[in-house]
C-alpha cells in the first residue's frame, strides 16, 4: 500500500439524487478505466466534508477523494493488486 | 483517552473462500461440511442461509431446508492460509491485533488514527482491501471497547460497518436482549431470566451485590455488561497469556471398544501433542486423557509424570496407562490427548546414553517430518490408521507460534 497525494483527472457520471459515480481517472498520462467501486463513504475533515471512493481498474485499488465544495479530485492511495 | 477498537468478522468465511476458488460455486446455495464421516454444517453461504441452513445443522436437516444445496468438504489448509493473509493486512494498521478465532479478529486502532485521518477510512481500507485481493466481505464494528464492537459488527451482515459511539450506547442497550451480548451464553441467560433480567438495559440497572450472590465475581462484570462496559484491552500475541497446555482431540470415524483401536487414535494423538511440545521447546508433566462415549458421556483423567516429557512414545505410554485403568461400558466416540504444566527445555543432554539415544532418535525423527510433511516417518501402529492429523481449525487457531496447528 502507498500513500499519494495527487490531483486528477476523473471521469464522472452525476446521477439523480447528486449521487457521482467515478468511471476513469488520469495518472501518469493513462486512463484507468475503472472496473469496481469497492466502498465509498462520507467523511468530515474540519468543516470539509469529502466523498471516499475505493476503485479498482483490474491492476490496483486507489482511493479517490472528491470535495464537492471545491468541485475537486484528488488521490492518496494506490495498492497494487497480485 | 477514549479508545478505538474494531471488530472485523469476515462473512460466512469458509463458505466465501469456497466460492472464491471454485467460480462455479458462485450465487449458489453452498455449505461446508467436515471432511470427516460424522459431520455437520460448519458454515454456510449467504445463498443457503436464505433456505434456513445453519451452522450445526445435520446433513439431513439441511438438506430439507434446501434440496439443491451444495456441499463442499472443508479444506482447512486454504482457510488457515487466507486467513494469514487477513491477519497481515491487519497488522498494517495497528501491532494491536487480537485473534479471536480463524475469521475474527479485535485491533485496537486508538493509537493509529492520527496517520489515518479516522476509524472510519481503516475500517474501509481493511474492507476494500480484503475484497479486492481475496474477493471476500467482513463486517467492521467500531466502539470504544471489544464488547460493543463485537456487537456492531453483529449488527449489520454482510459486508457492513458499524460506529457505536459513546452518545448512541443507553438507547442501543436499552431493550437489547441479554443473549445478544458477546459472553453471555444460554445458562447465564437462563438464569438472568429468573431473576427477571431479560434485556442489558435491566441488566445495567440490576443491583450489583444481588448479582454477585447469584454469580460470584462474574456477577459485577455482567453488570458492567449491561452497560456496554469493557475495559478488556486488544493483546497482540505477544501479550496473550502463555500457551499452559497442548492438546488434540478427535472424534472417530466410528465408535470403537477394542483396546488396540483405542491405542492406534492415542498413538496418533500422542505424536501430534508431542510434535507440537518438541517444537516449541516444551515439555510437561500431566497426561490428560479426555473420553466421550457413545451416549455423549465425558470425563477426563489424569496423571502426573515424575519428570516433564514430551517424546511422542511417553506421552503415548502415559495416556494408555490411564485408559487401562478405567472401566469401559461403552464404545468410544471421542479422544483426547492434552500435556500440561508446560516447561521450557533445557538444552541439556541426558546422562544416560539409552536416554540420550532415544532424544537422538526422536529428533532424527522429526527433522524427516519437518522437511517432509507430518507422520512420513511414524510408528509402525499407526500405518493403518486413516486420516491421520488434525482435521479442525481449533478456536485457539493463531497463524504463528505454538498455536499454529497445521491442519489437513
Amino acid at each position: 500500500m502507498r500513500e499519494v497525494v495527487d490531483d486528477i483527472r476523473v471521469g464522472v457520471i452525476h446521477g439523480p439524487g447528486g449521487q457521482i459515480k467515478p468511471v476513469w481517472f488520469d495518472l501518469q498520462r493513462k486512463q484507468h478505466r475503472i472496473q469496481q467501486v469497492t466502498n465509498s463513504w462520507h467523511e468530515k475533515r474540519g468543516a470539509v466534508s469529502l466523498i471516499y471512493f475505493h476503485v479498482s481498474d483490474g491492476g490496483a485499488l486507489y482511493e479517490l477523494v472528491y470535495s464537492p465544495t471545491e468541485a475537486h479530485w484528488r488521490l492518496e492511495m494506490i495498492e497494487a493488486l497480485l | 483517552m477514549m479508545r478505538t477498537i474494531m471488530h472485523i468478522d469476515m462473512n460466512a468465511f469458509f463458505a466465501a473462500v469456497e466460492q472464491q476458488s471454485n467460480p462455479a460455486l458462485r450465487g449458489q446455495p453452498v455449505a461446508v461440511v467436515g471432511s470427516q464421516q460424522r459431520t455437520i454444517i460448519l458454515t454456510s453461504s449467504y445463498e443457503a442461509r436464505e433456505y434456513g441452513v445453519k451452522t450445526g445443522m445435520t446433513l439431513y436437516e439441511a438438506r430439507q431446508k434446501c434440496p439443491g444445496l451444495l456441499l463442499v468438504k472443508a479444506n482447512n489448509r486454504l482457510y488457515t492460509h487466507v486467513s494469514s493473509q487477513i491477519m497481515l493486512i491487519f497488522q498494517d494498521y495497528t501491532p494491536l491485533v487480537e485473534i479471536s478465532s480463524v475469521d475474527e479478529a479485535f485491533l485496537d486502532v486508538s493509537g493509529s488514527l492520527h496517520y489515518f485521518g479516522s476509524a472510519r477510512r481503516i475500517a474501509y481500507l481493511i474492507k476494500s482491501r480484503i475484497k479486492t485481493r481475496l474477493g471476500l466481505t467482513c463486517s467492521v464494528g467500531i466502539a470504544p471497547n471489544k464488547l460493543l464492537a463485537k456487537l456492531a459488527s453483529d449488527l449489520h451482515k454482510p459486508d457492513g460497518l458499524t460506529l457505536i459511539v459513546p452518545e448512541m450506547v443507553a438507547n442501543l442497550l436499552k431493550d437489547l436482549p441479554i443473549e445478544e451480548i458477546c459472553g453471555i451464553g444460554r445458562k447465564t441467560t437462563q438464569k438472568l431470566n429468573q431473576l427477571g433480567v431479560f434485556s442489558c438495559g435491566e441488566l445495567g440497572r440490576y443491583p450489583v451485590k444481588k448479582l454477585k450472590r447469584q454469580f460470584g465475581i462474574v456477577g459485577e462484570k455482567l453488570v458492567l455488561m449491561g452497560r456496554g462496559i469493557d475495559p478488556g484491552a486488544v493483546l497482540s500475541p505477544e501479550q496473550e497469556a502463555e500457551v499452559k497446555t497442548i492438546g488434540h482431540s478427535m472424534t472417530l470415524r466410528k465408535d470403537i471398544s477394542l483396546r488396540e483401536d483405542v491405542a492406534r487414535f492415542l498413538a496418533q494423538l500422542a505424536e501430534m501433542v508431542g510434535r507440537r511440545a518438541r517444537r516449541y521447546g516444551m515439555s510437561g508433566r500431566t497426561v490428560t486423557l479426555t473420553i466421550r462415549h457413545s451416549d455423549f458421556s465425558t470425563y477426563s483423567r489424569q496423571q502426573i509424570q515424575a519428570t516433564p516429557i514430551h517424546r511422542s512414545e511417553e506421552i503415548y505410554r502415559a495416556a494408555l496407562h490411564i485408559f487401562d485403568r478405567l472401566l469401559m461400558t461403552l464404545p468410544v466416540r471421542l479422544l483426547g490427548v492434552r500435556l500440561s504444566n508446560l516447561q521450557y527445555l533445557g538444552q541439556q543432554l541426558p546422562l544416560l546414553p539409552e536416554e540420550r539415544r532415544r532424544e537422538q532418535l526422536t529428533e532424527s525423527l522429526d527433522r524427516v517430518n519437518d522437511r517432509h510433511g507430518e507422520f512420513t516417518v511414524m510408528s509402525g501402529s499407526l500405518l493403518t490408521v486413516k486420516g491421520k492429523g488434525s482435521y479442525v481449525i481449533s478456536p485457539a487457531w493463531r497463524p504463528e507460534g505454538i498455536r499454529n496447528i497445521g491442519v489437513r
